[in-house]
């Protein structure tokens, strides 16, 4: 079995990557247009492959929970092979905080290693299945979509070292690692957006989703700098000190770490299983700004607030590559990756805070520009925006159904996000590459496969019972409102039970695991703090949840309903999309209204599995089955509640929507005018602001880019003058000598010669007279 | 003085006249060839002299060199002839100064001083002999081949 996991493991990311040499070296002579065929099959076997992982990982799972040896969750690591071993590189010394005493093996000289280990655990599977699973759909559908492109083989290549760089990204177990996949997903996003490099909106829009991706990556890099001078490892998993795997959970006895720690050879990973089982983690202002250093790198990628700016731009790539990258996988990497961190995320509740902040906060924003969008897909992109601040939102709540809930909105959403991309990408091949959807609208009649599936993901979207969207959206809603609630609940037993702040409380480490509730440190002002900014996110969640209800139905109605309208540009072959497109349309619409039913009721698939499946599932990942996060998990309640109000208000969305914009369209002519209050106004119209994106992109460009370019310009006349001019300089000084020599150049041999004797005879005399003397 | 010391002696006697004639004459002579030869006695001149020593140590040393001397001074000479002949076709002369417009530009031309006339010159009278037998018929081909030298 182990061995087997192995295999999977390495086939996953390997079949990708043999596509794309396959594509690379076979493609432009000999593929041309068959150049889908290695890319649909390697993708269609990774996902086999990571079916058989999953069920692998189950099993296991399983094993451990029967021995009773499942103490800190399920992890599997394998190493490949050493990338780089230096002996002795640095000590350690005393730079190890955390609380309780620090073992031996936590100073000292220590070698540092960076290996290629993959991992299984429940949450890399999860991902790795996600992941394959629509990159298998959308290449299919862009095997149609992408007929008769010049660089047809380009495409497919790209798009599998993308899903190589995304399936390594989510099972490596390092952060080095996990940067250099980091990097190398926003590599492959820039290629992809800038894949009609010879269009300038194109070319501009991959170099602005590098550049800004570069800000977020900055932090990111600084963020492991701070892990690795803190934990002194940057292994996920723990290690033994020559660098070696330590198996914790796969030879089924914590007994073999133990003796391992207590001979002083165990180095504590930083997210290992021994370093969550004594609770380790450095708190305070370190830990805020680890995690704060780590969350700007998941804004970067997941285009959350101060670097959202890119996401939307990204468009201008192939609509396939939106719908898998910059919608299902990619842009997730961050939401997976401060998951997979939760820990150390534990252990900052500001951090946390403004996780859930810049979550709430983008959600509301993407979602307030999404309402007056005109073009179909960028309003599937602020929506990802504001779906991916939904995430973080949950994230942010730190709590275990905050994280899971968040994990299981990622999921979904993949799902339904990308339907709907595809759905727009089936309607831009009917009309032509017009995506501007007041140039054409009735749709539905001429394209019923790609409406209904629409249909359905925008009812998922939407957060409709009973599709997927409905049943991720309430969880998050129902954790952030949990959150409320523990925060309050605490506050009250405070008030009964007088100040106790257990601030002498440490967490234990002799083996018995004793994980306090991490609120309990928190003063009294600050839970009180938290508590009103959590019940503020939470109602920001519910306005958005109406807010995306109505631009998503805004967007149905204005493209698939009305009288049918088409675009010249769209000829006279206006059609439904061939069938290798409507059939990824179809699976994905099957996966978006059902997978949240089988998640929420599919435990009894399980003889082990209880309450929600994802979460149950996740539950085994070691980060999540221990520690502080495992300390708020609770049995699995389904709000009411909230789901009722949720329903209302996307209902209530959904009907404005119909209100607005079924028929024609009066009342939204008219209410565009009264929010454009003031039209000369910069910020005076509330429409135009939303429509211009708030004027975001106008503040960078005045406050980063401007200066910038001033700053470059001023460099480059500072080059061209200064500096060329001192390279000039040098290259005078020669010339000034020759030309003091240049009146010898007379022209005459014997004067030549004359110069020669001389010189010769200077010669013969200085030596004469060195001999001589 | 030994013998063999005297015998150097003369030996670098010959070589630093042979030496030194070659190089006056090189320094003063402007016609190419002529200063081609020149350079070749100095050459010889030191070929002598390295004979001179080799004799004087006891080796073959000195001659082995001069060997290679002789190949290599037989090579350049190939080349200096060929490269004069070139020269000379050019500029219809032998002289190296005609090709002073070689020189570095702005640099002033160096001109034959003519030899002021003297203002006693005359003419000298030739004693005229009596004209013996018929003057040969001038070859045109041969005047217009050689009217350039």
């Amino acid at each position: 079995m182990r061995d087997a996991i192995d295999t999977w493991l390495t086939l996953i990311p390997a079949l990708p990557l043999a596509a794309a040499v396959i594509c690379g070296v076979l493609g432009p002579k000999v593929l041309r247009h068959q150049s889908h065929w290695p890319v649909i099959l390697a993708f269609a076997g990774s996902f086999i492959c990571s079916l058989l992982l999953l069920r692998d990982v189950y099993e296991n799972q399983r094993q451990l929970e029967q021995s009773g040896a499942m103490v800190a969750g399920y992890e599997h690591v394998t190493n490949l092979w050493t990338w780089a071993a230096v002996p002795n590189a640095y000590d350690l010394g005393e730079t190890i905080p955390g609380d309780g005493p620090t073992p031996a093996a936590d100073t000292g000289w220590r070698n540092f290693r960076i290996d290629i280990t993959l991992r299984a655990d429940a949450l890399t599977s999860m991902m790795l299945s996600m992941v394959t699973g629509v990159a298998t759909l959308v290449a299919i559908f862009a095997s149609g979509y992408m007929h008769g492109d010049r660089g047809y083989w380009r495409f497919f290549a790209y798009i599998a070292i993308f899903v190589f760089s995304m399936t390594m990204l989510v099972s490596v177990s390092n952060f080095v690692l996990l940067f250099v996949f980091w990097e190398a997903v926003g590599a492959c996003s820039y290629l992809l957006i800038g894949y009609w490099y010879q269009k300038p909106e194109a070319a501009a829009a991959g170099k602005k989703a590098f550049l800004v991706n570069r800000v977020g990556d900055f932090g990111f890099l600084l963020g492991l700098f701070l892990i690795w001078s803190t934990y002194g490892t940057l292994n996920f998993h723990d290690t033994q000190a020559n660098g070696d795997v330590v198996a914790v959970a796969t030879e089924g006895s914590a007994d073999a770490a133990a003796a391992a720690d207590g001979e002083g050879g165990l180095v504590r990973g930083v997210l290992g299983q021994s370093r969550l089982k004594a609770n380790d983690f450095v708190t305070g202002g370190l830990a805020t700004a680890i995690c704060l250093l780590l969350m700007l790198g998941a804004c970067g990628k997941s285009a959350q607030f101060p670097l959202h700016v890119w996401l939307p731009d990204a468009m201008e790539g192939p609509t396939p590559v939106s719908a898998l990258i910059h919608a299902a996988t990619m842009v997730t990497a961050g939401v997976y990756m401060v998951t997979r961190c939760s820990p150390l995320f534990g252990a900052s509740p500001e951090a946390q805070l403004v996780v859930a902040f810049i979550g709430g906060f983008t959600a509301l924003l993407a979602g307030l520009i999404a309402l007056t969008q005109f073009d179909l897909k960028r309003v599937l992109a602020y929506s990802t925006v504001s779906q991916l601040g939904y995430m973080f939102l949950a994230l942010g709540a730190g709590t275990y159904a905050g994280i899971t809930s968040g994990m299981y909105h990622l999921f979904t959403h993949a799902f339904f996000k990308a339907l709907l991309f595809l759905g727009a990408g089936s309607v831009m091949h009917a009309m032509g590459n017009v995506i501007d959807m007041r140039q054409f609208s009735g749709l539905r009649r001429l394209m019923p496969y790609t409406y209904w599936t629409f249909l359905i993901g925008a009812l998922a979207l939407g957060g409709v019972f009973p599709f997927a969207g409905f049943w991720s959206k309430d969880a998050i809603l129902g954790s952030v409102h949990d959150k409320v609630h523990a925060i309050d609940h605490e506050l009250e037993h405070r008030s009964g039970h007088g100040k106790d702040h257990g601030d002498d409380h440490h967490p234990a480490t002799d083996g018995k695991t004793h994980i306090e509730n991490p609120l309990a440190h928190w003063s009294d002002a600050q839970l009180a703090r938290y508590s009103k900014i959590y019940l503020a996110l939470y109602y920001v969640g519910i306005f958005t949840a109406f807010l995306t209800a109505f631009y998503t139905f805004r967007a149905v109605f204005m493209t698939f309903f009305g009288e049918e309208r088409i675009p010249p540009q769209a000829g006279h072959h206006a059609h439904e999309s061939p069938p290798v497109m409507t059939g990824p349309l179809m699976v994905l619409s099957v996966a978006a209204a059902l997978v949240g039913l089988i998640i929420e009721f599919g435990s009894g698939l399980f003889s082990a599995a209880q309450g929600n499946l994802l979460s149950w599932w996740l539950g085994h990942t070691p980060s999540l089955a221990t520690g502080v996060v495992a300390a708020t998990r609770v049995p699995g309640a389904f709000h009411l509640d909230v789901a009722a109000l949720s329903t209302i208000v996307a209902v209530a969305g959904i009907v404005l929507a119909m209100y607005l914009y079924l028929g024609e369209r009066v009342q939204a002519e008219r209410l565009s005018k009264a929010f454009n209050l003031n039209s000369n106004g910069l910020f005076g119209s509330p429409y135009k602001a939303s429509l211009n994106k708030f004027y975001i992109d106008e503040i960078y460009d005045w406050t980063i880019v401007q200066p910038l370019r001033l700053l470059a310009f001023i460099a480059a006349w500072f080059d061209r003058n200064v500096i060329d001019g001192l390279v000039n300089l040098t290259g005078w000084i020669p010339a000034a000598a020759g030309s003091l020599m240049r009146s010898l150049q007379m022209g005459l041999v014997q004067f030549y010669a004359l110069a020669m004797v001389l010189g010769a005879v200077i010669l013969i005399f200085a030596r004469l007279m060195y001999a001589a003397g | 003085m030994t013998n063999e010391a005297s015998l150097l002696y003369n030996y670098l006697m010959v070589g630093g006249a042979l030496f030194a004639l070659g190089m006056i004459g090189f320094l003063v002579r402007r016609n190419m060839i002529v200063m081609f030869l020149c350079a070749e006695m100095m050459l010889q001149g030191v070929s002598v002299s390295l004979v001179g020593w080799g004799r004087f140590h006891g080796d073959w040393g000195g001659q082995l060199l001069v060997i290679f001397i002789v190949t290599v001074a037989a090579c350049e000479a190939g080349i200096a002839m060929a490269l004069i002949l070139m020269l000379a076709q050019r500029s219809g002369k032998l002289d190296a100064t005609d090709w002073q417009q070689l020189r570095e530009e702005g640099q002033p031309a160096y001109v034959d001083r003519e030899v002021p006339e003297d203002p006693d010159y005359k003419e000298p009278v030739w004693p005229t002999l009596t004209p013996a037998g018929i003057e040969p018929p001038q070859d045109i081909e041969e005047t217009l081949h050689r009217s350039r030298v």
